[in-house]
């Protein structure tokens, strides 16, 4: 039990301008499961890409079973036993589960003695046991697309599992899941432990390290905080001070204010996808003046759809959009804009921000046509671009190597998000969209984000929020909306739910299809 | 031999390492390195390489022969360089703005007929004003260019067609039809050509007499100069310049940022099509004076590559243009004077041109090559 599967010794790993890992060692040990804490950025996301071969550490090394190993792909990964369920799944949609989990290690049958195929019966076979072995529930010749996000994720493990992996990395699997998944994915994560596997679990939600973990390290600007600890003895507040260094207050108070006018009504909106099935159904609300309304639901139920569908992102098939009183579902993107619409999108890579332009010219992305960052005749005045970015690098605490002249893309995820919401909040709008705001952010972070959206809140403004994060929609929200399938399934006041309830509407429970 | 290694990855860091001027410095890199394939090559056929690029430059009229034919000089020379990479200077840069806005236009050469053949069936065979006459071939050019590209562009937008796809498609189609048009009206028995236009709408001047030379003068060489500033100022200080690069470098979030991509991407081609129009018009009716049906004109594809030494920045085109057609309009004189095939000069400008497409590959190996140098010197401190 207690010896030794991966050390890592000495690994510095440097990007242009960051170190990302800093004269790390760890010791894993065999059979525990062992959690990586830490700040977005902080270095966990490439110390495991380091152990499973998509980076080369610029200096230390790494040893497995007390061998030095020099990793140098993913495909070396695999040979060493090592897998990796990333975040973001890498499975073909429209290959059934099966030929998903054997994919590049296929059982070969000779057709006529002589013409090699794939021998699709055995591999359905193989993977039923692997299946039942692990408790891990799947049917393998369902197709990925129809499957739930969860189904999904048990065929990414199953994936590794059939590639005999004894080490297992798990990069912040619960942030897309329902609460009652995240349960019963905890749960599969002890049984693998019970079947002798090691597990790493990337996480920043203490809670679950807390529920499952063994030991937990750490992680800081690319720096390993104090010691390895025991999460048995440690508790939840002392983990997150050392986290974001200093105690974290849990609590925000929310201040009563009172609501005023409506700023946005919804009325019937309907959604079509490109396939014409209704992702959206009929959907109505109204959010007032200093009310949070928060769509809550399990990913994919059509909660972005209804924020895109508000900023004319995508088109409606039907129903009615009013802001303040005006019909806007005419309305272009930029009219929507200058009426008072902010949104901060999921995607922020590929939609809120520029990645290759410097920070300067995205702060002021959906201003630059305007006075005084453009002159009547289309001439730019890129030293208005300059101060309106300092300003707003002050304000909010962006931090940034090169200050204006940082290109985005060197930036950490949690400094992109605070220019996305610096840029949007500084436009003065009254209905300030959020779409998973905090998504991948650390505590620190996540808190300063919550304090803006409370700051919009007193200010009066309308906050339409969408999270995946019940904790954040439980903490936040006004009114909780939860869709289901694109169907409102219940819309009240906050206070008038419990957190399961508001799960059980998420799953579809009380639905009456 | 360690040190000596590291002697060459220093030189090559110090050309291709971050640090100011880093482009030029790149690019520079890139003419050495071919120029040194191309002594390779050379020695491989036991010619002086110095000899050689020392007429490529006399061929060109950089640098002055050794005797002259009758009414000849450097400056006529360098006046027939300057004649010919007039038209690449307008096809790079029509090249460049497409590409920053995320479309690669193929159509140059098509384009380049198309504008050259309604300029000169429209203009070429009337006896209008000098003045007139070549203000308007200029003005077709830009306008029926412009139609074309805004054509491909409007093909994009609406119904998402790949506009490399098109474009190769025009080239064709344009290619096909003009060559009929050609050769069922406007033939020359004897060349088999078009017929030759008039001097009043030739945008050059041409013969010339003056200090005892006869000089061919082009007239569009300052204009081009001046479009290529025009290009740079609207790419690097407007709001529509800041739209085309937000457009190239992410669709998703010049819609989300409430940007008309579709109208973005539209005048973007008829921006890049005029350009291409303009380098038709001083091919056709500059360079040359006719047009040579059922050929695609080889500036219109070797503009691309033109494009990319320079970096994609106007200014960059400018000089990578000029470096292009030394080598281009060097190699007769070259092949005569050391006896060799033409086709070696034309080797030269294609390792060029390799070498330049692979300038982002050198910027990145010296990026790495640098960290490896200064990780190898810090246990030498300690």
């Amino acid at each position: 039990m207690e010896e030794t599967f991966v050390e890592f010794k000495n690994i510095t790993k440097t990007f242009p301008g960051i170190i990302a890992n800093d004269n790390i060692s760890l010791k894993i040990k065999k059979g525990e499961i062992f959690a990586l804490l830490g700040e977005n950025g902080a270095g966990k996301s490439t110390l495991m890409s380091i152990l499973f071969g998509l980076y080369e550490p610029d200096e230390g090394e790494i040893y497995i079973n007390g061998k030095e190993v020099s990793i140098t792909s993913p495909l070396k990964a695999n040979k060493l036993n090592i897998g990796m369920v990333h975040q973001h799944f890498k499975l073909i949609s429209n290959q059934t589960v099966a030929e998903n989990i054997i994919l590049g290690q296929e059982p070969i049958k000779m057709k006529w003695g002589f013409l090699p195929q794939v021998d699709i019966e055995k591999a359905n076979k193989e993977v039923e046991e692997l299946s039942k072995r692990y408790n891990l529930e799947v049917n393998p010749t369902a197709i990925i697309k129809d499957l739930t996000v969860s189904v999904r994720q048990r065929v990414e493990i199953l994936k590794m599992l059939y590639r005999n992996a004894e080490l297992l990395i798990f990069d912040e699997p619960t942030s897309i899941l329902a609460p009652q998944e995240i349960t019963s994915l905890l749960e599969i994560i002890k049984g693998l432990r019970a079947k002798g596997k090691t597990i790493i679990l990337i996480s920043h939600k203490l809670d679950e390290i807390k529920k499952v973990a063994d030991r937990c390290a750490i992680l800081t600007k690319g720096k390993l905080i104090g010691e390895v600890l025991d999460v048995k003895t440690t508790s939840i507040k002392e983990m997150a001070g050392l986290m974001v260094g200093g105690e974290v207050s849990f609590v925000n108070k929310k201040e009563v204010i009172k609501q005023g006018k409506v700023v946005l009504e919804v009325d019937n909106l309907t959604v079509e996808n490109k396939n014409h099935l209704k992702v959206v159904n009929n959907v109505s609300f109204k959010l007032h003046e200093g009310e949070i309304l928060s769509i809550a639901g399990v990913a994919g139920n059509g909660q972005t759809e209804v924020a895109d569908a508000i900023l004319n992102l995508i088109p409606i098939t039907m129903g009615i959009i009013k802001f303040k009183g005006e019909d806007i579902s005419k309305l272009s993107i930029r009219e929507r804009i200058e009426k008072g619409i902010s949104y901060i999108p999921e995607d922020r890579q590929n939609v809120g921000l520029l990645m290759d332009f410097p920070l300067s010219d995205n702060l002021v992305l959906k201003n630059y046509y305007k006075e005084p960052y453009c002159n009547k005749k289309g001439i730019l005045n890129y030293s208005e671009f300059k101060k309106n970015g300092e300003k707003l690098i002050k304000n909010y605490d962006i931090r940034t190597s090169r200050g204006n002249d940082t290109i985005v893309r060197s930036m950490s995820g949690g400094n992109q998000q605070k220019a996305i919401v610096a840029r949007e909040i500084s436009m003065e709008a009254d209905l300030v969209i959020f779409v998973q705001p905090t998504r991948g952010l650390d505590i620190g972070a996540e808190k300063s984000i919550h304090d803006r959206i409370f700051d919009l809140r007193k200010k009066g403004k309308a906050i339409l929020l969408i999270s995946l994060e019940l904790d954040e929609v439980m903490e936040l929200a006004d009114t909780i909306l939860v869709l289901y399938n694109g169907k409102i399934q219940q819309n009240k006041s906050a206070d008038q739910f419990t957190k399961n309830e508001v799960g059980e509407y998420m799953m579809g429970v009380h639905n009456n299809d | 031999m360690i040190k000596e290694k590291n002697i060459l990855k220093r030189i090559f860091i110090s050309f291709c390492g971050p640090g100011k001027a880093r482009m030029l410095r790149t690019s520079i890199f890139c003419i050495l390195l071919s120029m040194l394939f191309g002594s390779l090559i050379l020695l491989l056929l036991s010619k002086n390489p110095l000899v050689a690029y020392q007429s490529l430059l006399q061929g060109a009229g950089v640098l002055p022969k050794l005797n002259y034919p009758g009414k000849k000089s450097q400056l006529t020379g360098f006046l027939n360089l300057v004649d010919y990479t007039t038209p690449m200077i307008f096809a790079a840069l029509s090249i460049t703005i497409a590409f920053k806005c995320g479309l690669i236009n193929i159509s140059v050469a098509g384009t380049m007929i198309f504008s050259g053949i309604l300029a000169t069936v429209l203009v070429g065979y009337t006896d209008l004003n000098p003045v007139v006459a070549r203000s308007l071939v200029v003005i077709i050019g830009l306008v029926s260019g412009g139609l074309l590209g805004g054509l491909i562009g409007w093909l994009k937008y609406k119904f998402n067609m790949n506009e490399i796809v098109v474009s190769i498609m025009i080239n064709y189609i344009i290619s096909y039809i003009v060559s009929f048009v050609i050769n069922t009206k406007f033939a020359d028995p004897i060349s088999r050509q078009s017929v030759e236009i008039g001097q009043n709408a030739r945008l050059n001047l041409m013969n010339v007499e003056m200090f005892g030379l006869k000089m061919n003068i082009p007239l569009l060489f300052p204009i081009a100069i001046f479009v290529v500033f025009l290009i740079d100022f609207l790419m690097k200080k407007t709001r529509f310049g800041f739209e085309l690069k937000t457009v190239g470098s992410n669709r998703k979030a010049s819609k989300y940022a409430g940007m008309n991509v579709g109208k973005t991407m539209i005048v973007t081609m008829m921006i890049s099509g005029a350009l291409a129009g303009l380098a038709g018009v001083s091919y056709y009716l500059g360079c040359y004076g006719s047009i040579q049906p059922r050929v695609q004109p080889s500036i219109g594809f070797d503009c691309i590559a033109v494009s990319l030494l320079g970096f994609i920045t106007p200014i960059g085109c400018l000089f990578a243009s000029f470096l292009v057609m030394i080598f281009q309009c060097g190699t007769s004189y070259l092949s005569s004077r050391l006896g060799v095939l033409r086709e070696i000069p034309s080797l030269m400008t294609s390792i060029l041109l390799l070498f330049s497409a692979c300038a982002f590959y050198f910027q990145e190996k010296a990026d790495a090559c640098k960290i490896k140098l200064l990780k190898s010197r810090r246990p030498k401190n300690e």
